[in-house]
């Protein structure tokens, strides 16, 4: 069976005015499912957007991402969308939760996109919201819960649709470290207990030292210690 | 994501903005009230036409002129009606004379109900001191169906057809009586015309002994009729004075152009007939084979069928009006999406992060489009029929003071109800798509960086 994600000698460069700016200059990697794989990296160096083009949000320059196999290159815009919402679950540093739902709202949303029934999905989004510590908080709108709170309820989202693919994109940037210790806590059960794989972006390799099977690290668009290091 | 889904968003997300929504959803139903409003007053001016011309006259009548009317003479006949061409015919002409003969042909034709000569002469009533000429018609017991004798201002239909009794309009009881025209009911007036002698006996005169003396028939009114306010029409069976039929075709008065006519009445000539069909929708049929006959016939259709088209082109002017402030409430629609788009730009953004495509956000933003425009549709409605039944009545009382017929200046039917919804929920689509097409275009990664 092919690996969950090959990623082969990506490149993602961008036009800036005169100049272009390889954002990724030839990245090459490969996770198998149950990872842990943490992607370091400092401002700039471009594992946001290797974290973009795994989650179908943006496409390659060149080189080839493909997930069991099929390569998201050849996918359609509409595959594209069936990918980020079966495959795959994002987690942001700024928690990305639409402000006018409650919690059940925003996990159900991502299985409406998917067809679950409404009663279903708001069913199965109050079960993922207990999962992650949140069963008295299913009727709040974000801005009535804490920073770590939202972020249990972005988990949750990403776990909606049950996707193979865990991409946090710097999930503890806006939180305390107790509560950002809570959370990567939580990836780390789910990881350990459920087999989820994770990819972590984090400029912290303490953090990503801590709960990661290995670590790579990106500088100016190229992995400067092998990719399976 | 179902439709039920998209509806449910689009609804969420109206009420986040409830101010805007309201205002933009005000815009579309005032455009909706200016359009619906002036379709309606077309069709309701229309409906005011076609209902005088209606009970002026039915549908299902056909009038023939003699062939040799032309056309011209024909159109002036219609209006001016002038007294004294009960026999009036030009012989020597090779079209088909309107006798007899003719009337039995018309008679025999498919789905003609009934066949008469329309007889009209000049006569002088006497009532007490009181002696004036009036044109005398005849009209058939079959005509008390006809709208113009349902309502009486004194008085009934004539009973038979035998009896010596005759119908007047109230503006000729005026003429006739100082006095409260009520009062005529059941009195005798004296009709006196000049006839051919021995015309009454039906035994037809010498050529060397035609004879002429005076008639002076007693008449009973039995009832005054109130004339309908409404445009001229050709088969009209009122004059000032109305007579059973019958009794108009046995008075054999004397007409210059009747002479032969006298002398031969076998081939007494008519100036025009009256033809009634069995149902409305035959009249055209029938009408044209009287014309293929070599007649000239005329019906309402003819005059209608004009009326309409003018009304088609008046509807579309109107129609033309009340859009301009439709196409103003569409930019008004778009105006308000691309707001809704920009702001919820980085919603926009998590949607497609988490899995909505293209397609679903294009979706999401055209309903919303269209439930602000079926808001509008049924709001412009509502208020184009209150606007409507307004400015109806203030007109309505400048008529009443000005002495004309009130009635309905708006129509409003139920086809134009639902089309005027689906025409605000189609205006709304349109308006919608370029802001639901730029919404699907957006970048996420973009939209996501978005405050």
């Amino acid at each position: 069976m092919a690996p969950l994600l090959e990623v082969e000698n990506v490149k993602k460069h961008y036009r800036m005015g005169e100049s272009i700016v390889r954002a990724l200059d030839g990245v090459s990697l490969t996770v198998q499912q149950g990872e842990f794989v943490g992607l370091l990296g400092t401002s700039g160096s471009g594992k946001s957007t290797l974290l973009n083009l795994i989650a179908g949000l943006d496409r390659a320059t060149e080189g080839s991402l493909r997930v069991f196999g099929d390569d998201l290159a050849r996918m359609s815009s509409a595959a594209l969308s069936v990918h980020r919402r079966r495959n795959v679950g994002m987690i942001f540093q700024s928690f990305n939760l639409i402000s006018t739902m409650t919690a059940t709202d925003n996990v159900a949303l991502s299985m409406m996109f998917a067809g679950v029934p409404r009663g279903d999905r708001d069913r199965q989004a109050q079960e993922l919201l207990g999962s992650v510590g949140l069963a008295d908080r299913v009727g709040h709108r974000p801005t009535e819960l804490s920073g770590g709170e939202q972020q249990r309820v972005a988990i949750a989202r990403a776990l909606a649709n049950a996707p193979h693919l865990l991409l946090a994109d710097e999930p503890t940037g806006n939180l305390d470290s107790r509560t950002a210790a809570e959370i990567m806590d939580l990836l780390h059960t789910l990881n350990q207990r459920d087999g989820r794989t994770v990819i972590l972006v984090t400029h912290d390799p303490s953090l990503a030292g801590k709960h990661a099977h290995r670590t790579l690290t990106l500088s100016d668009g190229v992995f400067v210690r092998g990719p399976e290091s | 994501m179902t439709f039920r889904d998209a509806i449910d968003l689009a609804l969420r997300n109206l009420r986040q903005a409830k101010l805007r929504t309201a205002l933009t959803v005000l815009g579309v139903s005032i455009g909706i009230a200016s359009l619906a409003g002036m379709v309606s007053l077309g069709l309701g001016l229309q409906e005011q036409f076609v209902g005088r011309f209606t009970k002026s006259a039915m549908f299902d009548t056909i009038t023939v002129l003699s062939p040799a009317d032309r056309p011209g003479v024909m159109a002036g006949g219609l209006r001016g009606r002038g007294p004294g061409r009960g026999g009036a015919r030009t012989p020597e002409k090779p079209r088909p004379p309107l006798d007899d003969a003719a009337l039995r042909a018309f008679a025999a034709l498919a789905q003609v109900k009934e066949v008469y000569p329309n007889v009209r002469t000049v006569v002088e009533l006497k009532y007490g001191q009181f002696a004036e000429p009036f044109v005398v018609s005849g009209v058939a017991m079959s005509a008390r169906n006809e709208a113009a004798f349902q309502t009486f201002a004194h008085g009934g239909f004539f009973t038979n057809e035998t009896d010596n009794a005759c119908l007047l309009t109230l503006d000729a009881a005026k003429r006739v009586t100082d006095r409260d025209p009520k009062e005529l009911v059941g009195r005798q007036i004296t009709l006196t015309w000049a006839a051919t002698v021995p015309g009454a006996d039906g035994e037809p005169p010498s050529d060397s002994s035609l004879q002429v003396r005076q008639v002076d028939a007693p008449y009973t009114v039995v009832g005054i009729v109130e004339r309908e306010p409404g445009p001229p029409t050709p088969v009209s069976n009122y004059s000032g004075v109305m007579i059973p039929l019958a009794k108009a075709r046995t008075m054999n008065a004397i007409d210059v152009g009747s002479l032969q006519a006298l002398r031969a009445p076998a081939q007494k000539q008519y100036a025009s007939a009256t033809v009634k069909v069995t149902r409305a929708q035959f009249t055209q049929d029938v009408e044209n084979r009287i014309r293929d006959m070599g007649f000239n016939a005329v019906s309402l259709n003819d005059a209608l069928t004009g009326a309409k088209r003018a009304f088609i082109i008046l509807d579309i002017v109107l129609s033309l009006i009340g859009s301009i402030a439709l196409a103003v409430s569409s930019l008004g629609i778009v105006n308000t999406m691309v707001m809704s788009i920009l702001e919820r730009t980085r919603e926009i953004g998590i949607m497609k992060a988490i899995g909505g495509s293209d397609g679903d956000i294009r979706r999401i933003f055209l309903v919303e489009a269209s439930v602000i425009g079926g808001m509008g549709g049924v709001a412009g409605v509502v208020l184009g029929w209150v606007v409507g039944r307004v400015i109806n009545f203030g007109a309505n009382l400048y008529i009443q003071s000005q002495g004309g017929p009130t009635g309905n200046l708006f129509s409003l039917p139920i086809w134009l109800v639902a089309g005027a919804i689906g025409f605000a929920f189609v205006v709304s689509l349109m308006a919608g798509s370029y802001p639901a097409a730029r919404a699907a275009r957006l970048d996420p990664i973009q939209a996501l960086r978005h405050d």
